[in-house]
């Protein structure tokens, strides 16, 4: 059982659970850090970069020097691949330049000029590996540590974990690219067997950006604000004859919170207050990086009004022509490009701004992949196709910011990018490594599920102790 | 102990918790202390004829023997003992050494000479401090307990009373008072049928709100059929009910909803429980495969199934072993709160459960597959049986009037060899002679990769394939035909003729292997179109060209052709595809575009082929086919009859073509299609060692928990016994007489849904992890009382609804709040947010909207959007009858989320869920108060106080009180309220009632 002072109200019952939502409404959640954990705290709040379709780490954050020598040239592996479309073409080399970065020297290729500017700050994860190479159980495993549905996403375990810091917001926030839900929608950001405050709530665009912010048809003013002094009376005075309930107390609460949510929603929502230097810098008004650039801003936004996890996708369903994720079967170079385009200017402007306005510190950013590409083409056996395929055993991610050690690589592959050879690193373990930074021990943060305490890391995970500063 | 500690009251909890037992006996003290330490940290390896460093630790005489380093101990001699050595220093447990009390322990069991007990060690046989054992409370059979006497005697209304007082006045609490008859029938209404009161019967509960009053409303609301429908929805989330697969796919189930309906009409009826549980586990082979037992079985079906398995012998097994670890889970929680589950890579780790055993119920189960079937309902049946006899005997008459003739047409045939019906003439014909082209029209083909004519054949292989120019006419029905040789059997997926949009998103084709090795079958996009013809594997493919046809009729029916003659058995499909003029083409090799992926090519040759706009008939198929047979056009038969017997026969076959009409039309209205066990062969079920699916232990028969008492854990039965035979065999094991845990958890389960907390707190978990009984003795009185009343649940909740307990206030008091704030000892009947479906339905029912239709397929309020592979379910608002069912009959899919519901904790289902979280969020208070389906019903209750109470503003404020609240407003309510409704209208007034405390709180 996590111990801590909120933790200490969780029993077993469903009044008990109700108790604990209860609180975390009525008293703020604030009290829980500290308390409750084992490891010094690093990270109070998490940004995660999530790419739909699977990035190619050896265009990208790997360099493999290897591969320009072996392009054209067979894999030679005694075993044949088994990857998704099973077409193994030759050994196809980066199709962008790779440079050395900043003091820190890292190789980061020309596919992402602006986030290499900040390769000082990143701490590439380059042995990544994952138990599927399917686009939705790759994704789920990603984001829950299981390749099914129905299971808590990270975002919610530290929610559940970590409180929430303010209650006009909700704790978790998902921001989805506007070209569409990713495979799996909603089943992503559940809450799964937490209780229903730690789901990620969707913020869109327009006048609706959380589902039933506002009445769904328009309701004058003041007939709006004379029917909810109304049921603040009633519910008041239904209150004092009940005596002192706290499951009754805390609807009233919850009431009031919505009215603050109502206006701290569109608050956070309203770009217009960012100077046009912080509005160019994101890229918002420019057609190609709008989109990112608007949910990078927005995703700082959240951040400073203390959100605990936000979660931008990058890429929408993965079918589709042209195709609107990083599926890159057919082209790498065109693909990438297109969808490298959309976010490395947002990405890399979303870095320098919590560095300058002093939160990267204690903000976690995760950049992530469900999976890599192959080092070889997706192409007959004797080509070399533009195309490749996907790739679960090594591949690229990076974090950055608190209590990481900054412009480092950790891990890696082979020498063409093939699979990890060095401190392979499952997403048990990439959770371990999160949980840690915010305080928490993985092993102890479980919730009883039929049965089973439930963890983030099931029963696996183990800490990557070697990236912290 | 963690669960107790929060209670503040110790003793209740801990009552019969073997951890506490007094010390006494030294064989005793070992077997609840020292073996369990042996157990937990050394036996996992140290442990029979292969024990590490050949040391077995799990018998006396192995470990003094002692393995490779000498005996393991000394007795008296800790420091002279291996054992000690090497726990003291922390080498063992390796990585995991013991902590130091832990280790004193051992030493000073060694000092004092290391007395034995049960030999060899029985790591299962004592509960202690981190394991239950076959001595665990719940596991034992059920004891009749004295019904306590109590000093307010006054308050007992029958013997629930009497447990809870007794535990009550221990504490120096009691009940509080009796709720008011308003509150009192308002919460049993919501409680009972899941519903409202209307003001009328509140009305009449308030003017006689006598225990005789009160019993006739408990038997009303017991025998009207919301009630299935309210205790249904219950059962439902225990048994995981959802109606999409889960996984990858999460493609729809269309045919689920039967369970969900008999699950109803099963409460409805009071079926006896046992009965209920046997037909859940058993009901197909039970029934007879009758609609009821199809419907029953569907609790195995309903939860999640993966679809996407992968190609590999390891990913099929690890599939399977998920699905059956899903079912095992589910059986095991749900009827008798175990969770077998977790042993399925090693013994259970908190309950006296053996991996073995684990295996055993699998193997009990191994012939449960998902799938469907079909069934004729039963008032059909009699009728087309009778049918049916009329039919064989007319097909005597005409079978010998024909006879004859057709014997005068063959031999006629054979003596000239007289070709019999000229092959039909299709709309494009490509021979393959010496190019691509179309040699009727100009669907010319274009060759990709290395697809070329030879020797008049077209030569696939290597992902190569022919593509036509654009059919510049409509397809409907059609026919596709292909003279193929195969260059091997093995490959799958390959096509001998497509027609395709030409994107390939649609398509149609003749495709060898990919569903089915061996098999053909008519391809289509994500298989819509596609069954299994359920015919011979192919074995000669690659000796001599096979002639495959595929005919598309305008009705759905696909049929395919061998050679001339049926292959396996015509289907009807989802329907005819149509294709557009100008928008299709035909593809020879690729199975649709586009062109990626290794197992969409076919590799050999194709001879010929031809596309037909019509549905050919069989004779056209045969002459085509070029096939000898024995079929013999009608028109041939008729020349070859004497002209009396031509109208004889003509006669004959009207009536037998209105006989097949109408048994036809029986059968399609007859049969219901079930989403259901589709029994499979059991197979050899192995032993899995630590789980892993590629390493087979010994074979195992099917079988049970030997710690369950009373009930015989082995079945009897081979390992190569019939599937029917597994489950009969396990439902008379899950719902024995002697059970002592079914009938436990079930009870529990009813007071869980009355009281808002079980008497155990985890319903579904009755082993060490769950919670300990807060009344014990009452547990087993209401067992009991459901066993002996023929395990009818009603007269379970009878006893519970109207007994003094249930029927107590729910306000709050401090006094009672500081001593037990838990409210486990049952001081007052706490305040329960109503759940999401009672929500919703008392919204529609108070609004008038409530659409009463029970029954058949759900309401669906998502959209449903595949999309490569995965199913997109998107609410949809609108304002529809159907719509405004109760919530029960939502066609409910996973992952398909409605605003209203979700926000007020319905669970996924995805796993199930004997226990729903109650939170209470902003994002639910904005819910309630934004959501376009509550201003909608806001709006038609505005509209129907209107209506009922007239254009006055007090008589509205009253009748909308009245049907909410079911109270009248109180003085300062009505001016407050009449104010509202003056301004803005009564629909205001309904919005605020439908978001106040009252409304969602029942108390």
């Amino acid at each position: 059982m996590y111990q801590g002072k909120r933790r200490d109200f969780f029993h077993w019952g469903a009044q008990g659970i109700a108790a604990t939502a209860l609180l975390s409404l009525l008293e703020g959640d604030g009290v829980v850090q500290g308390a409750t954990t084992t490891h010094p705290v690093r990270a109070k709040r998490a940004i995660h970069i999530c790419l739909i379709g699977g990035m190619s780490h050896v265009d990208s954050f790997d360099y493999k020097p290897e591969l320009v020598k072996y392009h054209g040239k067979p894999l030679g592996a005694s075993e044949k691949p088994d990857i998704f479309f099973g077409q193994v073409g030759l050994l196809r080399q980066h199709d962008w330049e790779f440079k050395q970065r900043g003091n820190s020297g890292l190789w980061i290729s020309e596919m992402w000029p602006h986030i290499a500017e900040q390769a000082d700050d990143l701490t590439l994860l380059r042995s990544m590996v994952s138990d599927s190479a399917n686009h939705t159980p790759a994704l789920f495993v990603q984001n829950s540590g299981f390749q099914f549905n129905g299971f808590p996403s990270l975002g919610s375990w530290l929610s559940y974990g970590m409180g929430t810091e303010t209650e006009a917001l909700p704790a978790y926030v998902v921001l989805p690219d506007s070209r569409g839900g990713p495979n799996g929608g909603a089943s992503n950001w559940t809450n799964g067997f937490l209780p229903a405050q730690h789901q990620g709530v969707v913020l869109s665009g327009g006048d609706q950006p959380v589902r039933d912010l506002f009445p769904a048809r328009a309701i004058d003013r003041v007939e709006e604000a004379e029917t909810r002094e109304f049921l603040r009376l009633v519910n008041r005075k239904h209150l004092a004859q009940a005596g002192q309930d706290a499951a009754l107390a805390a609807r009233v609460r919850s009431y009031e919170l919505a009215a603050q949510m109502q206006m701290s929603v569109p608050e956070v929502s309203d770009l217009a207050g960012e100077t046009a230097a912080t509005r160019e810098m994101y890229g918002v008004d420019d057609t190609q990086t709008a989109d990112a650039g608007r949910r990078c801003l927005l995703g700082r936004r959240l951040l400073e009004r203390g959100v605990r996890f936000v979660q931008i996708y990058s890429g929408g369903p993965i079918a589709g022509n042209p195709r609107a994720s990083w599926d890159a079967h057919e082209s790498v170079k065109q693909n990438h490009s297109f969808e490298a385009g959309r976010i490395d200017k947002p990405v890399a402007a979303l870095l320098r701004d919590l560095k300058q306005r002093g939160m990267l510190a204690e903000t976690l950013v995760l950049f992530t992949t469900e999976f890599g590409r192959t080092p070889f083409a997706q192409s007959a056996a004797n080509q070399v196709g533009p195309g490749r395929d996907h790739n679960r055993y090594g591949f690229s991610c990076w974090m950055a910011g608190a209590g990481l050690k900054p412009g480092t690589s950790y891990g890696a592959t082979d020498d063409i990018g093939w699979k990890a050879v060095e401190n392979p690193m499952p997403w048990h373990d990439f959770h371990a490594t999160i949980l840690h930074l915010f305080g928490i021990d993985h092993e102890k943060l479980t919730f009883y599920h039929n049965g089973i305490r439930r963890r983030l890391t099931n029963v696996h995970g183990e800490v990557a102790d070697e990236i912290f500063a | 102990m963690r669960l107790c500690l929060s209670y503040g009251l110790l003793s209740l909890v801990l009552a019969g918790h073997g951890a506490h037992r007094c010390l006494g006996q030294e064989p005793h003290r070992f077997d609840q202390v020292v073996a369990p330490i042996l157990a937990n940290h050394c036996l996992e390896c140290h442990r029979g004829a292969d024990a590490k460093g050949g040391l077995d630790l799990s018998q006396r005489d192995e470990a003094l023997r002692g393995g490779e380093s000498g005996p393991a101990w000394r007795p008296g001699k800790p420091l002279e003992s291996l054992l000690w050595e090497r726990v003291a220093s922390g080498e063992m447990p390796p990585r995991k050494p013991l902590p130091e009390k832990t280790k004193e322990v051992l030493r000073k069991w060694i000092q004092d000479g290391a007395p034995w007990g049960t030999n060899p060690i029985d790591p299962f046989r004592f509960t202690n401090e981190s394991r239950a054992g076959l001595d665990w409370w719940s596991l034992q059979p059920l004891r009749d307990p004295r019904v306590p006497a109590v000093k307010t005697r006054d308050r007992v209304r029958n013997p629930v009373d009497a447990f809870i007082l007794a535990k009550l006045e221990a504490e120096q609490l009691g009940f509080s008072e009796d709720a008011s008859p308003r509150q009192l029938i308002r919460r049993l209404y919501l409680d009972l049928i899941g519903l409202p009161p209307t003001p009328e019967a509140v009305a009449k509960f308030v003017e006689d709100p006598s225990d005789v009053a009160y019993a006739a409303v408990v038997d009303r609301l017991l025998d009207s059929s919301h009630y299935g429908e309210r205790w249904g929805r219950h059962w439902l989330d225990v048994a995981r009910f959802g109606e999409s697969d889960g996984f990858e796919r999460n493609g729809p189930r269309n045919h689920l909803w039967h369970y969900r309906d008999w699950v109803i009409d099963a409460f409805n009826a009071d079926m006896p429980y046992d009965e209920f549980a046997r037909l859940q586990i058993a009901g197909d082979v039970l029934r007879n495969n009758a609609p009821s037992g199809l419907a029953a079985v569907g609790f195995w079906v309903a939860g999640v199934h993966n679809t996407v398995v992968g190609g590999s012998e390891f990913m099929k097994r690890v599939a399977r072993e998920d699905e059956l670890e899903e079912m095992v889970g589910a059986l095991g929680q749900t009827f008798v709160g175990l969770t077998f589950n977790c042993s399925r890579c090693h013994d259970h780790k908190f309950d006296p459960i053996r991996q073995r055993e684990y295996y055993r119920l699998t193997a009990a189960i191994s012939g449960v597959r998902h799938g469907e079937k079909e069934a004729v309902e039963t008032r059909f049946r009699d009728q087309i049986s009778a049918l049916e006899k009329e039919l064989d005997a007319l097909n005597g008459v005409v079978n010998r009037l024909e006879k004859k003739a057709r014997q005068t047409v063959l031999a006629v045939r054979k003596k000239e060899g007289q070709k019999r019906t000229v092959p039909p003439r299709p709309y494009a014909r490509w021979e393959f002679e010496s190019d691509l082209k179309d040699s009727l029209g100009a669907l010319h083909g274009t060759a990709h990769g290395s697809a070329r004519v030879e020797n008049g054949a077209l030569v696939l292989g290597e992902e190569s394939y022919v593509e036509t120019a654009t059919l510049p006419t409509d397809v409907k029905e059609k026919t596709l035909e292909s003279w193929v040789l195969l260059a091997n059997l093995k490959q799958r997926g390959g096509s001998a003729l497509t027609l395709q949009t030409r994107s390939g998103l649609v398509f149609d084709a003749i495709v060898f292997g990919e569903r089915e090795a061996g098999q053909w079958m008519a391809g289509s996009d994500g298989f819509v179109r596609t069954k299994s013809f359920a015919a011979p594997v192919e074995t000669t493919g690659t000796k001599e060209p096979v002639h495959f046809a595929i005919v598309y009729q305008a009705d759905g029916t696909i049929t395919g052709y061998r050679n001339g003659v049926p292959y396996g058995k015509p289907y009807k499909s989802s329907g005819l595809q149509r294709y557009k003029a100008g928008d299709s083409t035909v593809l020879f090799g690729l199975r649709h575009k586009p062109p990626v992926g290794p197992n969409r090519y076919l590799s050999g040759k194709i001879l010929r082929a031809q596309l037909h706009l019509k549905a050919l008939s069989p004779a056209a198929i045969a002459a085509s086919a070029g096939v000898e047979s024995d079929y013999v056009a009608e028109e041939e038969l008729v020349a070859a009859l004497a002209p009396a017997e031509r109208g004889q026969r003509r006669e004959l076959v009207k009536r037998r073509a209105a006989l097949v009409k109408r048994k036809t039309e029986l059968q399609s209205n007859s049969k219901v299609k079930f989403y259901t066990v589709a029994p499979g062969n059991p197979g050899t079920t192995y032993f899995l060692p630590r789980g892993d699916v590629m390493k087979r232990g010994e074979v195992m028969t099917p079988g049970a928990v030997r710690a369950v008492q009373g009930v015989t854990a082995d079945f009897g039965l081979a390992a190569d016994s019939t599937d029917a035979a597994r489950r009969v065999r396990l439902a008379s094991w899950i719902a024995g007489d002697k059970n002592p845990l079914f009938p436990r958890v079930m009870v529990n389960r009813l007071w869980h849904y009355h009281f808002g907390t079980g008497i155990v707190e985890t319903p579904n978990d009755f082993g060490f992890n769950g919670g300990r009984p807060s009344h014990p003795e009452l547990l087993d009185w209401l067992a009991i009382t459901l066993r002996q009343g023929g395990y009818r649940l009603k007269s379970v909740h009878r006893v519970i609804v109207t007994s003094s307990a249930y029927r107590q206030a729910s306000k709050f008091r401090q006094t009672a709040h500081e001593r037990d704030a838990g409210n486990r000892l049952l001081w007052r009947k706490s305040p329960r947010r109503i759940e999401a479906e009672v929500l919703r339905d008392s919204i529609l029912a108070v609004a008038g909207k409530l659409n009463l239709q029970a029954g058949g397929p759900g309401f669906v309020d998502v959209s449903i959007t595949p999309n490569n592979g995965t199913t997109y379910y998107e609410p949809l608002d609108k304002e529809d009858d159907q719509l405004h069912r109760r919530t029960v009959y939502r066609f409910w899919p996973r992952g398909g989320r409605s605003a209203l519901l979700d926000t007020f904790d319905c669970p996924d289902p995805s796993s199930t869920a004997p226990r729903r979280t109650v939170t209470t969020t902003p994002l639910q208070a904005l819910s309630l108060l934004n959501n376009s389906f509550v201003l909608r019903m806001a709006g038609h209750l505005g509209e129907r106080v209107g209506r009922e109470a007239g254009a006055n503003a007090g008589e509205q404020v009253r009748r909308a009180y009245e049907l909410t609240l079911g109270r009248r407003p109180d003085a300062e309510e009505e001016l407050l309220a009449i104010k509202l409704v003056e301004r803005h209208g009564a629909a205001a007034l309904g919005r605020a009632l439908f978001n106040s405390n009252e409304f969602v709180v029942s108390q």
